[in-house]
């Protein structure tokens, strides 16, 4: 298979590069989405979108904002996974699918280890809401389950027990959430640790609540699992270049955030957007939109499309084929990756200069 | 007095963003600098000329004739005077205004009063999503005025809700009167999932009966007695359905309790 093509023929990365070149900067507003790219190329994302004054959005952004909204609008206390492996003594895992989300969870977590700082030295205990079906004990830690249907509920019912205020269900459902709020009071470092589809912002915000409450008579954080594709960094390189998150359009010459308007999904289906640029390096996805609107992929080449992109480029994953730099979980920081297998194979940052210098020049 | 009527020749093929249209940003100015006004959000410019045929008139009383879900910012920071929509508007209509009127004969978009903090503003169609509510980042939805939908509204209507009044005539969507910090939501038809989510203080009234979470706890059926009425007096004007429904027997529940506790939600007994 050829590197490029266009409109689904094999073509060269200068024809490729000149075509993108061409649909990107003819539109009325181009929308970059996707994302899902190391550093380098989200700040060439960034940057090609403010010449083409151009919109731009990351693919997992729904999950970004569920945890980035609470933050602004109420607050988020969070810890890193070495400060929870190294402090907490109880942990409040909230969700039917922590491990799908990041397989290595417990292994970093490890919790049947005894916490090096906490003084007492003691077993650790862990509480678990909604849990993954099949999981009765972690490393050898008891997990004391609760079931729920409905996760805002429950973690409301909880959160009522945890600060002494009355509920309206039945007397075994009652001590079973007293058994856990006891647990929770009791502990003297607690790690709430949340992540993954079930939980939308009104479920953080009540879980950041509940351990807002904690914190008034102990010490409690948050563990947020966030997104794949560097959504995280993603996050911070879009603050320090533009002081916003993504979701962010360059329409008027000037960052303008919204995340109602510039939800790349609803540009393209409403119309608003009349090109796409679509960015995924990490995982081989394609747009979730079903609107037909010019394309062009920067895509792995195993990524599949119903219809051919006007324009598809191969590119390399980061710290796999080329050197990467991106947000890792494991240091809650972001770091610097050697390439595991180096190839040939182009990274984003590189395509897009090439876009780019069709379109006055370097970034 | 005339008013100052913007007649949209069609529908515009971007979102324009009509925040400079506003009694106190046009007071003072003529037909050609108001025709240059730019509204454009994307690189390509739209002059309020290229959009709109212009009606010269008073413009404290300013006429929307023909709306379109892409116009934006209408009545943003509105401070005195009025603004009429016959049609349909984007987002944000009456955002932050604090004094004035807006009448919109259709239905708007998301964040329709968004942090409004007086003056009046009805909607006469559907009211979008996150009807009241802060906008991204923001601390506080609605701290004042009053907000009437005839229509329905959608999803977290009266969220952060600080001060005020919202009376939705039609249906409300999922967690209406969400993280409410007080102020007062009236939903006269069905009410979706979970109402009251995360409320602080303030009152919601639903006018028919519906599940709420266990957070809600009965407080038994309540003589709100000379309140009630003098509240159905002040709301007549504006809602004879709301008056009526304040004026029937009422089962009052206190919370959210996962929150603060100290908020209500009276359903018809």
């Amino acid at each position: 298979m050829s590197e490029a093509e266009v409109d689904g023929k094999p073509a060269s990365i200068e024809e490729a590069t000149e075509c993108a070149a061409a649909i990107l900067s003819r539109a009325r507003l181009p929308v970059i989405a996707g994302l899902g790219t190391d550093i380098a190329g989200i700040r060439g994302s960034i940057a090609l979108a403010e010449r083409l004054h151009g919109a731009y959005d990351h693919m997992h952004s729904a999950r970004i904002f569920s945890d980035l909204d609470v933050l602004r609008q109420f607050g988020l206390m969070f810890t890193t996974p070495n400060e929870a492996r190294l402090r907490a003594d109880v942990l409040l895992c909230v969700g039917p699918d922590l491990t799908r989300v990041w397989p290595q969870l417990f292994e970093r977590l490890a919790p049947g280890e005894l916490p090096v700082f906490d003084l007492a030295q003691q077993k650790r205990k862990i509480v678990w809401i909604a849990p993954e079906p099949g999981l009765g004990e972690i490393a050898g830690v008891p997990v004391v389950p609760i079931e729920a249907p409905d996760l805002v509920t429950t973690l409301g019912g909880l959160r009522a027990r945890v600060a002494e205020r009355p509920v309206a269900l039945d007397d075994a459902i009652t001590q079973k959430l007293d058994a856990a709020a006891d647990i929770l009071r009791k502990a003297r470092f607690g790690v709430a640790v949340w992540g993954g589809a079930a939980l939308d912002k009104l479920s953080v915000e009540m879980l950041q609540g509940l351990v807002l409450d904690l914190n008034k008579t102990t010490r409690f954080t948050g563990l947020a699992l966030g997104a794949e594709s560097n959504a995280a960094g993603a996050v911070q390189a879009s603050g320090w270049m533009t002081g916003f998150p993504m979701r962010t359009s360059f329409g008027r010459g000037y960052p303008d955030h919204d995340t109602w308007r510039f939800d790349a999904t609803r540009l393209v289906e409403s119309g608003e957007a009349d090109a796409a640029l679509w960015v995924s390096a990490y995982e081989a996805e394609t747009p979730s939109w079903t609107r037909h609107v010019p394309l062009v992929a920067l895509v792995p080449a195993e990524a599949h499309f119903a219809q051919p992109p006007a324009v598809r480029i191969d590119i390399g994953r980061p710290a796999v084929d080329h050197d990467g730099v991106d947000y890792s979980r494991e240091a809650a920081a972001i770091v610097a990756r050697k390439a595991s297998h180096p190839s040939n194979k182009a990274s984003v940052a590189a395509v897009l200069l090439r876009i780019a210098q069709q379109i006055g020049g370097a970034l | 007095m005339t008013s100052l009527v913007l007649a949209l020749k069609q529908e515009p093929d971007q979102r324009l963003d009509l925040s400079p249209l506003v009694p106190h940003l046009l007071a003072g100015k003529s037909e050609a600098e108001i025709a240059a006004i730019e509204l454009q959000t994307t690189k390509h410019k739209v002059t309020v000329g290229d959009a709109f045929t212009l009606k010269p008139g008073d413009a404290s009383s300013i006429r929307f004739e023909g709306g379109s879900a892409r116009l934006d910012n209408i009545g943003l920071d509105l401070k005195s005077g009025e603004i009429v929509v016959e049609g349909a508007c984007g987002l944000y209509v009456g955002r932050a205004m604090s004094a004035g009127t807006i009448l919109v004969t259709g239905d708007c978009g998301p964040f329709a009063g968004s942090a409004m903090s007086g003056g009046k503003l009805e909607i006469k169609g559907d009211a979008g999503d996150l009807l009241a509510a802060p906008q991204d980042g923001e601390m506080e939805g609605m701290t004042g005025g009053l907000l009437v939908v005839r229509g329905s509204a959608g999803a977290r209507a009266g969220d952060r809700l600080r001060r005020g009044t919202i009376v939705i005539e039609g249906a409300a969507g999922d967690h209406a009167g969400s993280r409410m910090i007080a102020g007062t939501l009236i939903v006269l038809g069905t009410a979706g999932a979970l109402p009251g989510t995360l409320m602080r203080r303030g009152t919601i009234l639903l006018g028919s009966h519906t599940p709420l979470a266990p957070t809600f706890v009965t407080c038994g059926r309540n003589g709100f007695g000379s309140f009630s009425a003098l509240f159905a007096r002040l709301l007549r004007p504006t809602s004879e359905a709301a008056a009526a429904a304040f004026s029937r027997p009422l089962e009052r529940f206190a919370g959210d309790m996962a929150a603060l506790g100290k908020g209500e939600i009276l359903l018809p007994a």
